[in-house]
C-alpha cells in the first residue's frame, strides 16, 4: 500500500466497498447486526401491516374512539375513532419513504457538488465554497418553514424533494476537502496524463474512494430528513392528507392526547421514532467499525 | 482567492452572502408559486373572516405594496428600500398591526430561552466533557455519564420535550402547564412575583433543550481532551513539573476550547430550529409559536419576516463567533497578520 493519506477534516479515505470479506465482516459486527433488525423489524411489520388494511379502516369513526390498547385495537384508538395501529402501518412506509428520497437526493447533490468544486478548483471552487457555507449556517428549518408554507397542501413525496434539495450542504463539504487532497495524487496524475477526461477521472478515480463514506453520510441523512419531517409536520405543514410519524404526533398533540392521557396515541409514533434513530446510529457505527481500520482495533 | 483576502475577509462575504441570497430567497419564494401570490391568501381570507370591505382595502394596500402592475426588479428594490427602514408590512389576519409588531413581542422570548440555554448547555457541557475525558478511566461515577449522554444526543428536542411535558405537568404536576410564558393574569413587569412566574413557566422548555444539546457538547469536549492528551506539547507541560491542574486548564483545555467553539458556530442554525419547535410543544409565545400560528392562519408575511430576521441573526452569531476565533487562537492572529 502506498503512503497513509492524511486525515483531512471529518472524512477518511476508507477502502473501496465491494470485496466480499467487507460484507462478512459486516454480518459479525453485532452493533450493525443488531441495528440492522430493529429497522428491518420495524419496516418489515409495518409494510406488511399496511397490506391487510382494508379502505374502510382507516375512516375516522372506523372504530370507538379514545380506547387504550386491547385485544381488538392492539395500539389503542384516537379521539376520532382511528386505530392507532392502522395509522401506524401508514406511517412508517411514508416517513421510511421521506428518509429514502431526501438522502438520496442530498447525499448525490452534495457529491457532485463537492467532487466539481474541489477538483477544478478556481472560481468554480470560490463561488461554490461560499454558496456551501451559506447553507451551513443557515438553519434549513427556516428554508424549509418558508418553502412548505408556501406550497399549502404538500405531499409525501413533495416533502420528501423539499427536505432533499436542502440535505447536500455538509457532504458537499466534506467531499470537497477529500477531492482536494485526492486530486493531487499519483494515480490521478497517471490517469490525466494516460489521457483521460476530467468526468471520467471524478467518475472512476476520486468518487470510488469516497463510496464508504457516501454510504455514511447517506445514514445520517436517512435520520435527518425523518427529523426534518416530524418537525414540519409538528408544526402544521406536514401532509395533511397522508399520514406520517410526524403528522401522528400533529394530530395527537392537536387533539391534546397528552392532557387526555391518550399515551399510547402520542406514545406509538415517539417511540417508533426513537427506535428508528437508534437502529440506524447503530448501523452507521458497525459500518464505521467495519470500515474504518483505526476504530476496529477497539471492537 | 481565499488566501489573498485573509480569514476575516472570507468569513464577511459569507455573512454578506448569506444574508443577500435570503432576502433574495424571502423576496421571489412568493412570486414562484404558481399563480397569484395573494389570491390564495385573500380567498382565504374571505373565507375566514367574511370581512368584505376590510380585505377591499387590504387588497388594495396589497397590490400597491407588492406593486403587481411594476416590473420584478423595480419590486425588488423596493422591497430593499422597505427592508433597511425595518418595514416589513402588515399581518393579514389582523390587517393594522404591522409584522414588526408582532416579531418584536416575542423575539424577548426566543432570545431569552435560547440564549440562558445555549449558554448553560454548552459551559455545562464542555467542562463536565473536559473533565470525564481528562480523568478517562479513573473514575468509574464520571464515566457513567457517557452513556446518559450517547442517549441525550440521539433523542430529538421535540420528543424529549414531548416525554417531559407528560411526566413533569401530567403525570407530576411539578411544572405548570404548557402555555404562554407566564400566568394567564399576572401583570408583567420587573417585581419579584412576576419573575418568578417566567422562570417557572420557561423551566421545562429551557430542560428539554439543555439536555439534549449537552449531550453533544459533552461528548464532543470528552473526545477533543482524549486527543489532546499525549500530544508533545502536553508531555512537555508534564516533564517540566507543572501541577496537573494548571496542565488541565492552560494545556489541554484551552486548545480544545477552538474546535469547541467552531463546533458552536456550525450548530447554532440547528439549535435555533429546535428551539422553534421546542417552542411550538410547550405554546411558548417567541418567534417558533409565532411562525406556528401564523402559519396556521395562512399570514405569509410574519411567516417571511420571522424567517428572514431568523436566518440574519443566525448569520451575524456565526460572524460573531468567527470573528471570535483570532482572540482564542493565536495561530489565527498569526496567519492574518
Amino acid at each position: 500500500m502506498a503512503a497513509v493519506p492524511a486525515v483531512t477534516d471529518e472524512l477518511l479515505p476508507l477502502p473501496v466497498i465491494g470485496e466480499r470479506r467487507f460484507v462478512a465482516r459486516l454480518l459479525g459486527n453485532q452493533k450493525f447486526v443488531l441495528g440492522m433488525v430493529i429497522f428491518l423489524a420495524i419496516a418489515g411489520v409495518a409494510l406488511v401491516g399496511s397490506l391487510g388494511v382494508e379502505p374502510a379502516e382507516r375512516r375516522t369513526g372506523a372504530v370507538p374512539a379514545r380506547q387504550p390498547p386491547s385485544a381488538a385495537a392492539i395500539l389503542g384508538t384516537t379521539s376520532l375513532g382511528q386505530s392507532v395501529a392502522v395509522q401506524w402501518t401508514q406511517a412508517v412506509p411514508n416517513s421510511l419513504q421521506v428518509g429514502l428520497i431526501a438522502a438520496t437526493i442530498g447525499t448525490a447533490v452534495g457529491a457532485v457538488i463537492g467532487l466539481v468544486s474541489g477538483y477544478f478548483g478556481g472560481i468554480v471552487d470560490a463561488t461554490l465554497r461560499v454558496l456551501i457555507d451559506v447553507f451551513l449556517s443557515v438553519p434549513s428549518l427556516l428554508f424549509l418553514i418558508l418553502i412548505a408554507s408556501l406550497m399549502r397542501g404538500v405531499s409525501v413525496l413533495g416533502m420528501a424533494l423539499i427536505i432533499g434539495i436542502f440535505a447536500w450542504a455538509w457532504p458537499a463539504r466534506a467531499v470537497r476537502s477529500q477531492a482536494l487532497s485526492l486530486k493531487e495524487r499519483p494515480f490521478v496524475q497517471v490517469a490525466r496524463l494516460s489521457g483521460m477526461g476530467d468526468t471520467e477521472i471524478i467518475g472512476r478515480e476520486l468518487l470510488p474512494h469516497m463510496m464508504a463514506w457516501l454510504g455514511a453520510n447517506f445514514l445520517n441523512a436517512f435520520i435527518a430528513a425523518i427529523l426534518a419531517e416530524s418537525g414540519l409536520s409538528i408544526l402544521g405543514l406536514g401532509p395533511q392528507q397522508e399520514m406520517t410519524l410526524g403528522m401522528m404526533i400533529y394530530w395527537a398533540l392537536n387533539y391534546s392526547a397528552i392532557f387526555l392521557n391518550l399515551w399510547w396515541w402520542w406514545l406509538t409514533p415517539v417511540v417508533t421514532l426513537m427506535a428508528l434513530f437508534l437502529s440506524l446510529y447503530l448501523v452507521h457505527l458497525g459500518l464505521d467499525e467495519v470500515g474504518n481500520p483505526r476504530l476496529r482495533t477497539q471492537a | 482567492m481565499g488566501a489573498s483576502i485573509g480569514y476575516l475577509g472570507e468569513r464577511l462575504i459569507t455573512f454578506v452572502a448569506t444574508v443577500v441570497i435570503s432576502v433574495t430567497v424571502v423576496f421571489f419564494a412568493p412570486r414562484l408559486v404558481p399563480g397569484d401570490p395573494l389570491g390564495a391568501i385573500f380567498s382565504n381570507l374571505a373565507s375566514v373572516g367574511g370581512a368584505s370591505g376590510i380585505s377591499e382595502e387590504l387588497a388594495q394596500d396589497y397590490r400597491e405594496r407588492f406593486g403587481l402592475d411594476k416590473s420584478l426588479g423595480e419590486q425588488y428594490l423596493t422591497y430593499l428600500g422597505d427592508l433597511a427602514q425595518g418595514d416589513l408590512g402588515y399581518s393579514i389576519p389582523i390587517y393594522p398591526t404591522r409584522v414588526s409588531t408582532l416579531i418584536w413581542n416575542a423575539v424577548p422570548w426566543t432570545v431569552g430561552l435560547l440564549g440562558v440555554t445555549t449558554l448553560i448547555s454548552w459551559v455545562l457541557g464542555s467542562l463536565l466533557g473536559a473533565l470525564v475525558g481528562w480523568s478517562g478511566g479513573r473514575s468509574r461515577l464520571l464515566q457513567m455519564l457517557v452513556p446518559f449522554a450517547l442517549v441525550l444526543y440521539t433523542t430529538p428536542y421535540f420528543i424529549l420535550a414531548l416525554l417531559l411535558i407528560s411526566l413533569l405537568t401530567s403525570y407530576w404536576p411539578i411544572f405548570p402547564l404548557p402555555g404562554g410564558a407566564y400566568s394567564v393574569g399576572a401583570e408583567p413587569g420587573w417585581t419579584w412575583s412576576f419573575i418568578a412566574d417566567v422562570i417557572q413557566h420557561g423551566a421545562l422548555p429551557a430542560l428539554s433543550i439543555i439536555l439534549v444539546s449537552l449531550g453533544w457538547w459533552f461528548l464532543s469536549m470528552r473526545s477533543l481532551i482524549i486527543a489532546e492528551q499525549g500530544q508533545d506539547h502536553i508531555l512537555w507541560a508534564e516533564a517540566k513539573g507543572l501541577p496537573q491542574r494548571r496542565i488541565f486548564w492552560a494545556y489541554a483545555f484551552r486548545n480544545a476550547l477552538l474546535p469547541q467553539t467552531t463546533g458552536l458556530a456550525l450548530s447554532i442554525g440547528n439549535i435555533v430550529g429546535g428551539a422553534l419547535i421546542t417552542e411550538v410543544i410547550f405554546a411558548y409565545p417567541g418567534l417558533g409559536y409565532l411562525i406556528y400560528n401564523s402559519i396556521r392562519q395562512s399570514d405569509f408575511p410574519v411567516v417571511q419576516g420571522s424567517v428572514l430576521l431568523l436566518v440574519v441573526c443566525t448569520a451575524a452569531a456565526n460572524l460573531l463567533l468567527d470573528l471570535a476565533n483570532p482572540l482564542i487562537d493565536p495561530r489565527i492572529r498569526a496567519a492574518r497578520a
